[in-house]
């Protein structure tokens, strides 16, 4: 039955919530409107002078190679971080759905990635990738091939960033597919097997729909995530070699607080900021046409 | 989890907001003693000695209370920043020098120029570069805390295997190249040198030295053009490129950080380094020299230092005379002479460098240091005092990198450096 909300319902209700929403308004909201009135400011941070300067912080964006050349980074770092963690992750978590000994280790293993900080994973794949004495390319070096460079590359490090991260991620997109494959029902399959249809079939045509939704959390969480790449790149390459693997967060941090320039940091801010809005709304409606929900 | 990117951004204006919300507090009350903040980045012996200072300081001087704080050195800038901004700024605070153009724009930061030209500050007896690195525009920012410099560090080992002599102060860059090469063996993985590669400031000050011993500078003379695209800058920059991309025995560190370890096992014949790697280098027999000479230049023997600085913020007079009394007593002679002692760091006053006694017991500790001290006469030449110069720096140390990895040529890589560096001078 619903009632109207009386006065003394209001107030305890917002008594309730303030606590939180005050928290969130003073180290959520108000510093992302700062940042919003410094998109419009020469500022270094430095000297009391924050000069008004309109629009030309988000002018010089457009014509700042080092911004476009960490815009196509980024894309890059997406387009293979997003579909490549979903992957590996379904093809585990696929592995891992079923009742075997010992489950639970191999789950434990499947996640325990997410559990590395960032730090030491950037330092594990440093040294594993060095040129002249990582793992790796000692491993190459047995089966013939000559050692590669990797992170020391402008031409391959962007792709060992996107190999490191998705390792680093994978137990996360797991751990959501075992979920959704938990959720599929098997009376379907038993019926569909019943009915004579093949395992890869019954994968195809039961379980995959089923996903949908985790299908969408998935390629959401993960690419507002790839989209703000920052810490797997200061750790290893400093966004080189050559601004190989300068992304936009990356950039937005070096032309802050080492450059000082944090007017056009915070444009550059905004700028990501509507990038992900645009494409998160493009996924969500997409996604209405194309998810069982 | 750590997995907060964009919010790093955010994370610096918040915490401005919150520093707004901090306010100053302390340090007006009438009764009790002066209470004053440093901020410093001294960790292990050098934290140690640092704070057995401080209290000695405390126990003298029973009318003022020195608290410590550590804050890492290579983000005490951006929590500096936050704190000027919420009015609560440290009374003194360890700064690095190439930030001394930015720093001398901030407001509450308190001119020293006045100060230090009292007689018994002594402040002639700091080294050069120490003084021209605390100095803008005139305007004195703050007052030296340390000073160290560019040598070569080798591998005495790996010279007598190689069968070459050990580099003497006679020695050019192409001794300085030949060496490396006969040094260099792709199958043990050893190499002649190793320099930082990310293309930040720290590969670009192993190159300045080289670009000074050409003959060349870093801007002209007014500081607003670039002048590192001259011959000379030719010249030392394709010193690197033949040795990276020709003889292949130039080490490209991207990470910055393998220098000393790989030295240290064996694997590196030669390091341009300071004296804060020389401890970490316990298991190779190595000797320091300075770094070589281009032959026909009027360069000669150079190095770079790279001084920082103790910096002053006004937080009320009498905090702020409390603070500047501290920051002369620390950098008075005995206690530089303490310092070094006890930490190895080279000593900040020449007075001091000049001690034999000082200079045979620093080098007993740690054998070496009695030559960076010596390098220190070395110095001629500071970076240039320009708010832009990190946007000079990032320009040129693309450059550099460009032309080791082979990707450009010496002349076209620093004329593109340039060209960028004279549109940020002109910004202004």
């Amino acid at each position: 039955m619903l009632r109207r909300l009386t006065r003394t319902d209001t107030v305890s209700g917002w008594t309730l919530v303030s606590p939180a929403a005050i928290l969130i308004g003073i180290f959520g909201l108000l510093p992302v409107l700062m940042s919003l009135q410094l998109s419009f400011q020469k500022s270094d941070l430095l000297s009391d002078k924050t000069p008004w300067v309109g629009f030309d912080n988000y002018r010089k964006l457009a014509e700042d190679p080092v911004f476009l050349e960490s815009v196509k980074h980024t894309i890059i770092y997406t387009a293979l971080f997003v579909p490549g963690t979903m992957l590996v992750g379904l093809f585990i978590a696929a592995a891992l759905n079923r009742s075997v000994r010992f489950i639970s280790v191999y789950r434990t293993a499947a996640y325990i990635t997410m559990a590395v900080s960032t730090i030491s994973q950037g330092i594990i794949f440093l040294w594993l990738t060095d040129r002249d004495y990582g793992l790796v390319n000692a491993a190459l070096n047995a089966v013939g091939i000559p050692s590669q460079p990797f992170l020391a590359s402008p031409s391959q490090a962007l792709y060992v960033i996107v190999a490191m991260t998705i390792w680093g991620w994978t137990g996360f997109s797991v751990i959501v597919y075992l979920a959704a494959l938990q959720g599929v029902p098997a009376e379907l399959h038993e019926a569909a097997a019943i009915d004579g249809a093949s395992a890869f079939t019954r994968f195809r045509t039961i379980t995959v729909p089923l996903l949908g939704p985790a299908n969408l959390f998935l390629v959401v969480w993960l690419t507002i995530n790839a989209l703000q790449l920052f810490d797997e790149v200061y750790v290893t390459t400093r966004g080189g070699p050559l601004r190989a693997t300068t992304v936009i967060v990356y950039y937005l941090w070096d032309r802050a607080f080492v450059q000082f320039d944090a007017g056009y940091a915070a444009a550059m801010a905004y700028a990501l900021f509507v990038v992900i809005l645009v494409i998160t709304a493009v996924q969500f409606r997409i996604a209405r046409k194309v998810v069982h929900s | 989890m750590t997995r907060h990117r964009l919010r790093i951004a955010l994370m610096a204006v918040l915490a401005l907001v919150l520093a707004a919300c901090g306010g100053g507090g302390g340090g007006d009350s009438a009764s009790g003693p002066t209470e004053i903040v440093v901020w410093h980045g001294y960790q292990d012996t050098e934290g140690e000695v640092f704070k057995s200072l401080i209290d000695q300081y405390n126990n003298e001087h029973p009318d003022v209370k020195v608290s410590d704080l550590y804050s890492s050195n290579d983000l005490v800038l951006q929590k500096v920043l936050t704190a000027v901004r919420g009015n609560s700024a440290p009374d003194v605070a360890y700064m690095f020098g190439s930030w001394a153009p930015n720093i001398a724009k901030i407001s509450s930061l308190v001119d020293m120029t006045d100060e230090v030209a009292k007689p018994d500050w002594q402040w002639d007896d700091f080294y050069e570069a120490e003084r021209k690195a605390a100095t803008v525009d005139d305007k004195v920012i703050g007052v030296p805390a340390l000073v160290d410099n560019l040598a070569i560090v080798y591998n005495k080992k790996l010279f007598a295997e190689a069968g070459i002599e050990p580099p003497t102060p006679n020695w050019t860059w192409d001794d300085f190249r030949a060496a490396a090469a006969k040094l260099t063996d792709p199958a043990k993985g050893q190499y002649g040198w190793l320099i930082p590669a990310d293309g930040s400031e720290d590969t670009v000050w192993h190159w300045i030295p080289m670009l000074w011993e050409a003959g060349g500078d870093i801007l002209n003379q007014e500081n607003t053009k670039a002048a590192f695209n001259s011959e000379a800058g030719v010249k030392a920059l394709t010193t690197l490129q033949q040795m990276a991309v020709d003889d292949k025995s130039l080490y490209l560190d991207t990470t910055n950080e393998n220098g000393p370890k790989l030295m240290n096992s064996g694997k590196i014949g030669m390091l341009v380094t300071g004296p804060w790697d020389l401890s970490q280098l316990s298991d190779i027999e190595y000797g320091v020299q300075v770094m070589p000479t281009y032959a026909g230049s009027t360069g000669g023997h150079q190095t770079i230092a790279g001084p920082d600085n103790w910096v002053v913020f006004d937080n009320g007079d009498e905090r702020k005379q409390a603070a500047i009394d501290f920051v002369k007593w620390l950098s008075a002679p005995e206690q530089v002479k303490t310092f070094s002692l006890r930490t190895g760091d080279l000593p900040i006053r020449a007075s001091v460098g000049d001690d034999k006694a000082v200079l045979d017991e620093l080098n007993n500790n740690v054998p070496g240091t009695a030559e960076f001290v010596e390098n220190l006469k070395n110095v001629h030449n500071v970076r240039p005092q320009v708010e832009q110069y990190p946007a000079v720096s990032e320009a040129l140390g693309q450059a550099i990198v460009a032309v080791m990895l082979g990707k450009d040529e010496p002349k076209a890589a620093l004329d593109s450096a340039a060209e960028a560096a004279d549109a940020k001078l002109a910004e202004k």
